[in-house]
């Protein structure tokens, strides 16, 4: 154990805060379980690898890329194939993000393939050395970015009108119906603002693991874990769920053994369910 | 001319709390109500009156206190346990089954409710038949409860409620929403069932007047307090309800016409 | 409708399902093996569908991890078989399994709602699935097992393997049909329509909930135990395979939910589709039964059946109105 099995279940953890944390938004406030959150997450992985091979773009960089079209991705997906079917009910919801993920990850399977790819950029290699433990410096740089999008997100979901407009939503439809807010606008940015994460996320997940439509279904596990954990719509429950997951899957995979570490965060998931089924922070909402 | 071999006590709520958080909804209220008494429960809006009901009905924990149904203690039953022995509520947000017709609302009552537990299929359409016709249902019983006005949803929860052959029935402002030819109308009804059934209810209203002329006894709730008990005419009189309730009346007509 | 019109309409409907029973058992004798088993698999996602059915079509709870019972029927048949069972108490004790599980799992599950019900049967489908790759010496690993192979030319076994699935779907409707206009059939509505007014108007819905959830996991666990001896090799992945239960969930929504026929009909389109996508666009077929999805549900979100009810229920009113009859 010790400091280095630390460092490696929080620099884990941060990446899945990021990536849970959109999914937290999109089922805490629009009320849509999203399906093709993994298939999001991927694409996003893919268009930092076309933007690598073809500008030699820094995935730190093409990030900003992934997450603008994913964000208009996301607008038109919930207006054109979700807000028409809401009234549906959630069946109808998962059905139609299911739909979308497979589109999605036929999409990545005729374009790539269903190999595994992998980026490596100059620094790939290189290390900080803190107290005889490692710490990878794109693992690490990683960690910083997804911290300060975490952070930016609060403070867009606080500090902007439109933020406030999501808010507004989430705590109290009826009045902010009734001070004019248009709520189905809010529900689709905040789901735009979900897959711009999810497509940010696929960005840094290229620069530090191999990819593939294979990882697809294993994200959307991932990503459930978290919002539970954390409770639906809450911007830290997600990041403390992130940490969380990060350390139960390294804990897992240090002492019990690596084939376990998937039903270690299931059965965390279930318990959390049925005993704290507004996560382990408790509030909902912003926290 | 009371006859002291008559008066059975069937519900005895002895200091029921329910705190949320700091606020006390409902505070150390104790009543009875004897077998085939309408009991008026009435206060403003926030008084308690719902929270108390979702209690005794096991719809909510409470806090403190007890309740007895029939001498058994129900405190800690489940709303389908306190249904079956005898005492149920309508709803003040009507609930109705959504996606059945009024016969299969009015059936499932039937089927399920207190004395009709053993009622096969064939048995329970019959009573539900019966109850609609007494309630005058009868002639939308195929429609489905999503085509249905606001007075006759009002009217399936009471055939619902009547078709589970109850003891006791708290009566969820009833009246809502219904102009005063139908408020005439329910009231006549009630009083009718209740002859004819010998059924205990428990009538919540915040209207006064819908209640005085219906009521053997009425209780008043202020701030979760029972703060009078009395026959309707002395509860009309007692300052405390005054100026609690009809005095509260007269300074929202104030903000109002600002 | 007067009661001798109504006893009527219902023979003639029985006629028609007895016909069409009858057509069922002969028609492999008059179609390739290549059609008999997609008949076959339509048959086996029918039976699973209509315990979604069964389960989100008429209570109202949608058990997404309901494969966890196919899984669980193919694994102990095939755990059994394994251990020189017939197949028949391999089958027996693999709906027990299902059962058991379904109750011991529902006690607690069963208290969530809406999005929470579905998302923790997926994580329990899921921790289900890692024991079951885990438990190498049991169950053979995440490489799969298999199960003894029926010593018979081909198309006899698939004949077999034809009629068994075909039996189980009808068994399952008609239980199911059944169920639903029992008394019990009333219970289990009431928990859809309005979960608080069923439980205060005398209906115990933790029993009832359970209950039903373990009628549903008893003819899953049943597909699971067909298919497994049906392919003669299993692996985790494939038979708790989440895919399945969206599939099927498809399918009850393409042919009607809450209707007793409509996870059938739902069967058969969505499986044709799929199968035409395969052979018609093996690369894209993953994206054409994904837009094929999206379409189904924009147009026909109550279902084949469900519109066309609708349909014909508009058209009745609208007669009667002309015709001046005013009492249903």
């Amino acid at each position: 154990m010790g400091l280095q099995f630390f460092i490696n279940a929080i620099l884990l953890g941060g990446l899945y805060a990021l990536m849970g944390l959109g999914f937290s938004l999109q089922w805490g406030i629009s009320g849509i379980i999203n399906l093709s959150y993994g298939a999001m997450v991927v694409l996003g992985s893919y268009l930092s690898l076309v933007l690598f091979n073809t500008l030699g773009l820094d995935p730190f960089i093409s990030l900003i890329f992934s997450g603008f079209i994913l964000f208009f991705l996301g607008a038109l997906v919930y207006r054109f194939s979700l807000q028409p079917l809401l009234k549906g009910g959630i069946v109808f919801t998962l059905i139609i993000t299911f739909a979308i993920r497979l589109v999605i990850e036929n999409i990545i399977l005729l374009i790539w393939s269903a190999d595994y790819r992998t980026i490596r950029v100059s620094y790939a290699g290189s290390s900080l050395q803190l107290f005889n433990t490692f710490i990878p410096l794109t693992k690490f740089l990683t960690f910083i970015i997804a911290g300060i999008l975490v952070y930016f997100t609060y403070l867009f979901m606080m500090n902007t009108k439109i933020g406030k407009g999501i808010q507004a939503v989430a705590l109290d439809k009826e009045g902010a119906l009734a001070v004019g807010v248009d709520d189905q606008k809010m529900y689709m940015i905040n789901f735009a603002v979900g897959t711009a994460l999810a497509g940010i996320t696929g960005s840094l997940w290229a620069n530090i693991y191999s990819f593939s439509p294979h990882i697809i279904g294993v994200i959307v596990g991932k990503v459930f874990i978290i919002a539970i954990l954390g409770g639906l719509g809450n911007i830290w429950g997600a990041a403390a769920g992130g940490i969380l997951l990060g350390f139960a899957e390294t804990s897992g995979a240090t002492f019990i053994g690596s084939q376990w570490q998937e039903a270690i965060g299931l059965v965390i998931m279930v318990a959390v369910l049925l005993f704290r089924p507004h996560g382990l922070i408790g509030k909902k909402f912003f926290g | 001319m009371v006859c002291l071999m008559d008066k059975k006590i069937i519900l005895d709520i002895q200091s029921i709390s329910k705190h949320f958080g700091a606020l006390k909804a409902v505070d150390q209220v104790s009543f009875q109500a004897e077998k085939g008494e309408i009991v008026g429960l009435i206060g403003p809006n926030g008084a308690g009156k719902t929270t108390l009901t979702n209690i005794v009905t096991g719809d909510l924990k409470k806090t403190g206190g007890k309740v007895f149904f029939k001498g058994i203690d129900i405190s800690n039953l489940l709303p389908f346990q306190v249904a079956r022995l005898g005492l149920t509520r309508t709803y003040q947000i009507v609930k109705p089954l959504e996606g059945m017709t009024v016969e299969e609302n009015v059936l499932v009552g039937s089927l399920y409710g207190r004395a009709n537990r053993k009622n096969n299929l064939y048995q329970g359409r019959k009573k539900a038949r019966e109850i609609m016709k007494l309630v005058g249902l009868d002639k939308k019983r195929d429609s489905l409860v999503s085509d249905i006005t606001l007075p006759d949803l009002k009217r399936i929860e009471f055939a619902r409620v009547l078709a589970m052959e109850p003891e006791v029935v708290f009566l969820d402002e009833v009246m809502a929403g219904l102009n005063p030819s139908e408020v005439e109308e329910a009231s006549e009804l009630i009083k009718k069932i209740r002859k004819e059934k010998n059924l205990t209810i428990i009538y919540i209203e915040h209207i006064m007047k819908a209640v005085m002329g219906i009521s053997d006894r009425i209780i008043v709730l202020h701030h979760g307090k029972k703060i009078c008990e009395g026959s309707p005419k002395e509860v009309c009189e007692n300052p405390a309800v005054i100026e609690a309730y009809l005095g509260k009346r007269f300074a929202k007509e104030v903000i109002n016409n600002q | 409708m007067t009661n001798i019109e109504k006893k009527s309409k219902f023979s003639k409907n029985i006629i028609l399902v007895i016909v069409f029973i009858i057509l069922f058992i002969l028609l492999p004798r008059f179609i390739s093996g290549y059609y008999t088993r997609i008949l076959t698999a339509i048959f086996m996602y029918a039976a699973i569908a209509q315990g979604f059915n069964l389960m989100s079509g008429y209570m109202g709870y949608l058990p997404f991890g309901n494969i966890m019972f196919f899984g669980i029927g193919a694994y102990v048949t095939a755990i059994f078989m394994g251990r020189g069972f017939p197949f028949i108490t391999a089958v027996f004790l693999a709906a027990l399994a299902a059962v058991i599980t379904s109750i011991i799992l529902g006690f607690p599950v069963l208290r969530l709602r809406g999005h929470y019900f579905a998302i923790a049967t997926i994580g329990m489908n899921g921790a289900i699935m890692s024991v079951v790759q885990n438990t190498t010496e049991i169950t053979g690993g995440a490489m799969g097992t298999t199960l003894p192979i029926i010593p018979q030319a081909p198309e006899i076994v698939y004949n077999y393997f034809y009629l068994a699935m075909f039996a189980l779907m009808v068994l399952t409707t008609l239980v199911i049909y059944l169920v639903i206009n029992s008394k019990f059939g009333y219970a289990i509505r009431s928990i859809k329509a309005n979960e608080d007014a069923a439980n205060s108007m005398g209906i115990n819905t933790t029993y009832t909930k359970i209950i039903t959830w373990a009628i549903s996991a008893f003819f899953t666990s049943l597909a699971g135990a067909l298919y497994g001896y049906w392919m003669s090799f299993i692996a985790p992945e494939e038979v708790f395979d989440v895919m399945i239960s969206v599939n099927t969930i498809v399918m009850m929504l393409i042919g009607g939910a809450g209707t007793i026929l409509g996870p059938i009909v739902g069967a058969f389109i969505l499986e044709i589709v799929s199968e035409f996508a395969w052979s018609g666009f093996m690369e894209y077929h993953l994206a054409v039964l994904g837009i094929a999805t999206i379409i189904i549900v924009f147009f026909v979100p109550q279902g084949v059946l469900g519109t066309l009810g609708n349909m014909i229920k508009n058209r009745k009113s609208t007669f009667k109105k002309k015709v001046g009859m005013s009492n249903g």
